[in-house]
């Protein structure tokens, strides 16, 4: 400050004292000290608010959730277009020779890539150059691209699929100065505040300056405040343009830049700045800017993407790219003019920027990144154990289950199928959910036929009866009584009359006839109502509630012989519960959407850890698994061996319920288990059956996102026998129509086939085999 | 006409019954793949056949996380230990010594019905592995034990002893 000042102000005082002595005892002093008491406790005040919003959380941060990280490793089931796809999804650009992080080339079935570092729970991934190569069906090579050596295994940034947040809440990826490329922080003060780093908060040079530039150009180009004036103002002040509020934005920008340097003052700005819109979510800071329109770290922007972002500093709907290009891009020229003035860039950078697009990301067909019903998932698993506050607001990380790739297959087939159908069905509906098997892990969740679309989450709240899906429970009751039942078992498929309490009950199979004497096995794989009702009732109903609960099915039962045939209702999540049962070998795997939640600072705060419990007896378990396979092998999944390998030894279940209004699949290969449901909200028939609505998803899913082979292993107390189909009776090489299946040694075996001679493998005990 | 019929009986037999629970018509299933009204049959796509993994396998990179694993062990970080062996079992699900070694954790930290669990999980898959069955079978009966269930430790420890363990 010029020293003059003080001794004018001073000079003045004294006259004002005279002059107060002078006319009565009007008392000049005590109000002017009062004032300057006020004065300074509303300085000090205002400097107490800086202090606290910059020494504590300067932001509450949403709580940032990713999809599951890709595990690269020779072995790993996965084509080259998936890989491909993964990588678009995470912004990956396809150049001709990757030279940064994020850059990827790829000749054919060969990629070359500079993955992008990574926080995960147990450290960083650092950025490596690798080099991948795939067979038809698998990740074939891994190596380091620099040294030739085999990488044994390496992992992708997961790609962030959301962010739980408040209405109107800011959002943000927090960064450090050293993290923010050099073109940007350059560019900004150029376009912005050209005296930052002379100035002390407030610059009536920079005013004069912005004026003349302004004229110069025909155009506003600069503002007149500096950026600690802006940063005070989105800090502290309302957006009301007043007097007062740019008296409070001075004196609070000269507090600020005596407590703090330059480049604090810059972090915080460069993380503080209004960016865009994104509905209800604000888009605040260089970071979540970056990620929002390019897809990437800001520290991967291309000089022109950095111009941009640097342009829409002055009006972010006003510049909004994606509302209006040719604006925005205007902008960015102008941005990129001053960065050539300004010496920031040469001619030749200058050109080159000049010609590149706007470069915004459009979610590229089939590889959408918003999942809100998978998100809905997680917001209830989360708030079973955190308090809304904390999820908004700590800045969590929350590491999901879900695979995009099975993700993408879900979404596309669910469309493919769906939408030819719509002009007669306006109102059709699809559902579904893929878990990984053996884990339990949620690995995709469509809760209605649109992708994208959020609102009714049918894989979740959809009650809806589940037909024939219900009978491998009563199945399973059956076989566990391995002394009264095999899966040769003669079943009576005829007429049923059941009289309970005076009342007849009389189910009917689909095709309206009746088979006669079919094998167990055979009344599953056909979905036989008529043997299926009359082997429950043999089991008792309660039977078949009590195995149903010992499966994890909490759903209201009704303890009636309808219950047989499936009249009860459950979402496609509590029908994925039940099947991970039989897909899992006979263990209860409880589902998971989370892996693990990790603090600001990278901390697990909470882990979703793996847990199994055997429910069902392997040898049981094992039958019901052949049951289920034959379904595909003979029943009334069989369309799907057109399509899938027989080797593959997928399983499954249809499921069609009264009038065409539910068409239901749940099936199975070696690794994960998949749950599709079509119908209507209304609940009204829509025409389709299991096998000809949701089970044609399912197939596309599994061709899709790859089948994995199912072999499950034969516990000891399995022995394998030959059955004839005409006698229902042991086989053995006398005989011409014979089935494979699996028994349990210690139990029920069936009669001796006329046709069996007593030659052939079938006859010889088992340690002579 | 079977349907149309049996379907007001089905009413009555939920509307007599003494819960006073919503009656639920009956439900039909069984049909085998005709394509119903309206939806054109399309021929199947190419034949997915069972995919042929490469010649070397994945067990580079489960060998590198038990490495991982065994560092949290010596450090006695039995969470980052659990987990990293989870991260195993997400590539190789099918490998009964992951599912034992993570078993053994369990029991280390002092969870052991989950431990027992495991390894039960472990042995549906060990096959014809009687030692890692033997192993499974003593961490069971260490599991029991460790609750006071002598008689089920004892069963488990018989178990291991005839596997040969």
């Amino acid at each position: 400050m010029p020293p003059k000042k003080p001794t004018n102000g001073r000079r003045r005082t004294r006259k004002k004292r005279r002059r107060s002595r002078k006319s009565s005892s009007f008392p000049w002093a005590k109000i002017i000290v009062s004032v300057l008491v006020v004065v300074v406790a509303y300085v000090a005040f205002l400097d107490f608010q800086i202090y606290r919003k910059f020494e504590g959380n300067r932001w509450s941060l949403p709580a940032r959730v990713y999809a599951r990280p890709l595990e690269l490793y020779t072995g790993l089931q996965l084509s080259a277009a998936q890989f491909a796809n993964e990588l678009k999804a995470l912004g990956y650009r396809f150049v001709s020779r990757p030279r940064r992080a994020g850059e990827v080339s790829r000749n054919g079935n060969d990629f070359q890539l500079i993955s992008r570092p990574f926080d995960f729970w147990d450290g960083r991934e650092e950025s490596r150059a690798l080099r991948v190569s795939f067979t038809e069906s698998h990740l074939g090579q891994l190596k380091d691209d620099r040294s030739g050596q085999s990488v044994a295994l390496a992992r992708l940034d997961p790609l962030a699929i959301g962010s739980i947040h408040t209405a109107r809440q800011e959002d943000r990826i927090l960064l450090r100065l050293d993290e923010v490329p050099d073109t940007l922080v350059k560019a900004l003060i150029a376009v912005e505040d050209r005296g930052f780093y002379q100035h002390s908060g407030v610059s009536p040079r920079s005013v004069a300056r912005a004026l003349w530039v302004n004229l110069r150009s025909g155009r506003v180009v600069q503002g007149g405040s500096t950026l600690t004036q802006q940063l005070v103002k989105n800090f502290f002040l309302s957006n009301q343009r007043s007097l007062w509020r740019k008296i409070n934005e001075a004196i609070m920008a000269l507090l600020l830049e005596r407590r703090y340097d330059k480049n604090e003052i810059l972090e915080a700005y460069l993380n503080e700045v209004y960016l865009a819109q994104d509905g209800q979510r604000s888009i605040h800071g260089f970071g979540l800017g970056s990620r929002f329109l390019f897809q990437r770290p800001v520290g991967e922007l291309s000089t022109a993407q950095v111009a941009l972002l640097v342009g829409m500093v002055k009006g972010p709907s006003y510049y909004d790219p994606r509302r209006h290009p040719e604006r925005a891009l205007k902008r960015r020229d102008l941005v990129l003019q001053v960065m050539l003035e300004q010496g920031i860039l040469d001619r030749t950078q200058y050109q080159k920027a000049r010609n590149e697009k706007l470069g915004l990301v459009t979610a590229a067909a089939g590889t959408s990144k918003t999942f809100p019903a998978f998100l809905d998932l997680v917001r209830r698993q989360l708030r079973r154990d955190y308090n809304e506050a904390d999820l908004v607001g700590e800045g969590l990380r929350i590491f999901t289950t879900l695979d995009p790739q099975v993700q993408w297959a879900l979404q596309k087939s669910l469309d493919r199928r769906i939408r030819p159908l719509l002009k007669q069905q306006p109102d059709l509906q699809g559902a579904g959910v893929v878990t990984h098997s053996a884990n339990g892990e949620v690995l995709a969740l469509a809760g209605g036929r649109q992708a994208g679309f959020a609102g009714y989450n049918r894989a979740l709240d959809a009650q809806r009866q589940v037909g024939s899906l219900i009978k491998p429970a009563i199945y399973l009751t059956a076989l566990e009584h391995a002394e009264r039942y095999n899966l040769a078992t003669p079943l009576d498929d005829s007429v049923l009359q059941y009289e309970q309490s005076g009342q007849l009950w009389s189910p009917d199979n689909y095709d309206h006839q009746f088979h006669g004497k079919v094998m167990l096995y055979q009344a599953l794989a056909h979905s036989y109502n008529v043997a299926t009702a009359r082997l429950g009732l043999n089991l008792g109903v309660n039977s078949v509630v009590s195995t149903l609960r010992r499966l994890g099915i909490d759903a209201p039962l009704n303890p009636y012989p309808s219950l047989f045939l499936g009249a009860t209702n459950m979402s496609p999540i509590d029908v994925a519960r039940l099947y991970l049962n039989f897909a899992s070998g006979g263990f209860h795997v409880p589902l998971r959407s989370i892996r693990e939640v990790l603090d600001a600072n990278g901390k697990p705060l909470q882990r979703y850890d793996l847990s199994v419990e055997r429910v069902i007896d392997p040898a049981p378990a094992f039958l019901v698994n052949r049951a289920l396979q034959m379904v595909v092998a003979e029943g009334t999944a069989r369309a799907l061996n057109q399509r899938f390998a027989a080797a593959l030894g997928l399983a499954g279940k249809t499921g069609t319920t009264n009038d065409l209004r539910d068409s239901w699949f749940a099936g199975y290969d070696g690794e994960k288990l998949g749950v599709v449901w079509i119908g209507r909200d209304d609940n009204q028939p829509m025409g389709l059956t299991g096998s000809t609505g949701a089970m044609r998803v399912w197939s596309d899913l599994y061709a899709e996102a790859g089948v994995v082979p199912q072999q499950a292993l034969k516990p000891e107390a399995v022995v394998w026998h030959g059955v004839d189909r005409d006698s229902l009776g042991l086989a053995d090489n006398g005989c011409q129509d014979t089935v494979q299946l699996p028994f349990i040694e210690s139990g029920s075996l069936p009669a001796r086939a006329p046709c069996a001679t007593g030659g052939g493998p079938d006859w010889l005990p088992g340690w002579l085999r | 006409m079977m349907k149309r019929l049996v379907a007001p009986l089905f009413l009555l037999l939920g509307a007599c019954s003494s819960t006073p629970t919503r009656p639920l018509p009956p439900v039909i299933d069984g049909q085998t793949g005709e394509p119903a009204p309206g939806v054109p049959y399309e021929p199947p796509e190419q034949t997915v056949p069972v995919p042929l993994p490469p010649s070397s396998s994945s067990g580079g990179a489960v060998v590198a996380l038990l490495d991982q694993a065994e560092t949290y062990h010596r450090s006695g970080d039995s969470d980052n230990e659990a987990a990293t062996i989870e991260r195993a079992l997400r590539i190789d699900p099918k490998n009964a010594s992951l599912w034992s070694r993570l078993a053994a954790v369990r029991l280390e930290q002092g969870r052991p019905a989950q431990a027992e669990q495991l390894a039960l999980k472990s042995n549906a898959l060990a096959g014809e592995d009687n030692a890692l069955q033997a192993r499974n079978w003593r961490l069971v009966a260490r599991a029991r034990w460790s609750v006071n269930d002598g008689s089920g430790a004892r069963a488990a420890e018989k178990k291991a002893r005839d596997l040969g363990g």
